[in-house]
């Protein structure tokens, strides 16, 4: 994908803000801002806000979704965001359903499961909005947010402070459109929801200058980060639920900052404890550590036997497709660590996929570019790979 | 050269009062394996205090000698050996070493005591019990040696029969 050039315009980019909000304001029928508590959510906030003053549009609708497991300093916050009155905060605490990497026997969990009322981390708080007509346990975010408001309520510019500096994804979202280029030109799923990235072109310094030099109100869990080793490294600093692939690593952080959350979060989903010692070694690595003694072809059964029950069955149905893929591809039998030219697979692959369980089964493109590696490795074409391996 | 260990004294553990500035936050899990290390080994280190019978290390071992099984073990009497810091500073510090002059055990190297212990005939649920461990972490030790889990955590119950349709 071709990235477009940036194109530096006359003015800085807090200014730039505030014109792209007070377009929206003109353009939507309703501006909503979807605040996570994080730092690019206050900014998008605060100047959504002065915007809002200035057309005399309070109060300012503003969504947050609540997952359980956040840093006490992140409530603290948005419960100061909630009290303003100049905000109408909608603080959702639905049963989403989210990854938890720590664990093989319980791969998934509910934020304020209503079947484990008892091992919640905190109290569901009083301002809390407990369902939604268009929402089912078990659904993720992704699945839920475009029925949050009704079609009714006409078209809605959902604020998000999703910035390019993020990441190279996020810069190719932003810099794909010609013209407005932060905001979505279709609504999501066909429904009436646009979400526009107002404050896309700053940095997270900018961010912080802003905070600053307003003297916003802000979420102090970045205060006790930067008392630790996360200090000073700003991209690092992210708000999210704690126990996906990534934000594993980082469960030491609510260890040491947070402790009696901690105690709670170690009953609250399988796997905390060991995750919290072993997240950054190979028990957690996607890297194969496969012992000598066994070939990749039984390795694979003791992966798929570290799995619970049903998610076992997930994970093997997987596989087996993929095999049965390979046996449609190709009449040679797989091997241990040699690709096979025409279907792309091999045990060693085999078993990555099931380390890194997954359940849906999203490779076949990879297995293609595999294969087609492997045929200018071996420097033969398609056609002679077909007559030598099908 | 005398040594703060060689006069040992039991006291009853309600005489002894905890400092107001330990860092050293225990996790339930390890509690509790605290607990039945006491309760297996029995009280094997004293309690270190100064003169005044503040805790300067061992306050976690102090306050599970509250708990039935333990405290029935000794009658309430928890060992304790006294050393003088000269001030608050000095008292801190000790309570520093103690806490910080430890080790972390390697990954590696507990996977393969754990892989004996199986080989060795224990179950993966007493190793569970006996380590505070999860079932995950003994598992994950295991399959990095290549044990699969249904060696390890046997099914106590035969499966549901069945007649064909």
């Amino acid at each position: 994908m071709a990235i477009r050039k940036k194109e530096y315009i006359n003015t800085n980019v807090y200014d730039e803000s505030l014109s792209r909000i007070r377009y929206l304001f003109d353009a939507f029928d309703k501006v909503v801002v979807s605040f996570s508590g994080g730092k690019d959510s206050t900014a998008v906030l605060n100047t959504s806000l002065k915007v809002a003053k200035e057309k005399n549009k309070l109060p300012l609708e503003v969504v947050f979704f609540d997952e359980e497991a956040i840093h006490p300093p992140t409530i603290e916050y948005v419960k100061r965001v909630y009290d303003l009155e100049e905000v109408d905060l909608k603080w959702y605490c639905l049963e989403f359903k989210h990854r938890n990497a720590c664990s093989n026997e319980e791969p998934f969990w509910y934020t304020w499961d209503k079947d484990k009322k008892d091992l919640w981390v905190r109290e569901m708080p009083d301002e809390a909005i407990k369902e939604h007509k268009a929402f089912k346990k078990g659904m993720s975010f992704q699945e839920f947010s475009p029925y949050l408001y009704d079609k009714s309520e006409g078209r809605i510019a959902m604020l998000t402070g999703i910035r390019t500096q993020e990441s190279l994804r996020r810069f190719q979202v932003i810099a794909r459109k010609k013209n407005d280029a932060y905001i979505n030109s279709r609504a999501e799923k066909g429904r009436n929801q646009y979400r526009a990235f107002p404050i896309y072109d700053w940095s997270s310094e900018d961010v912080w200058l802003a905070a600053h030099k307003f003297k916003w109100d802000y979420n102090k869990t970045y205060d006790i980060f930067n008392q630790t080793k996360l200090y000073n490294n700003f991209l690092t600093q992210r708000v999210c639920p704690p126990f996906g692939e990534e934000p594993l690593r980082g469960l030491w952080i609510y260890s040491e900052c947070f402790p009696d959350m901690w105690h709670k979060m170690l009953n609250r989903v399988e796997g905390v404890s060991t995750a919290w010692r072993y997240g950054n070694s190979e028990l957690y690595s996607n890297s194969l550590s496969k012992p000598d003694h066994l070939t990749y072809k039984e390795y694979l059964n003791v992966i798929l036997d570290s799995y619970e029950h049903d998610s076992k069955n997930d994970v093997k149905r997987t596989i087996n497709q993929y095999i049965k893929n390979h046996k449609k591809e190709s009449s040679r039998p797989i091997l241990d660590t040699e690709i096979n030219p025409l279907s792309g697979v091999c045990w060693q692959w085999l078993c990555r996929i099931a380390i890194r369980g997954d359940f849906k089964g999203r490779q076949s493109n990879t297995l293609k570019v595999q294969a087609m590696k492997e045929r200018e490795k071996l420097k033969i074409t398609l056609e002679e790979a077909i007559k030598l391996y099908k | 050269m005398k040594q703060p260990l060689d006069k040992i004294t039991w006291i009853d553990r309600d005489q002894l009062k905890p400092n107001n500035y330990n860092p050293n936050k225990v996790a339930p899990p390890e509690l509790k394996l605290l607990k039945t290390s006491i309760i297996e080994d029995g009280w094997t280190q004293p309690i270190v205090i100064n003169p005044d019978f503040t805790i300067v290390d061992g306050f976690h071992r102090w306050t599970i000698s509250g708990h039935k099984e333990i405290h029935k073990l000794t009658k309430g009497k928890v060992p304790t050996v006294m050393i003088s810091p000269k001030d608050l500073s000095q008292q801190q510090m000790a309570t520093i070493r103690h806490n910080r002059a430890r080790g972390t055990h390697s990954v590696l190297e507990m996977s393969n005591i754990i892989t004996d212990m199986v080989n060795d005939g224990l179950d993966g649920s007493e190793i569970m019990s006996r380590l505070s461990m999860e079932k995950e972490e003994v598992t994950r030790l295991l399959f990095r040696a290549g044990i699969p889990k249904s060696q390890v955590f046997k099914d106590k119950d035969f499966s549901t029969a069945w007649n064909p349709k």
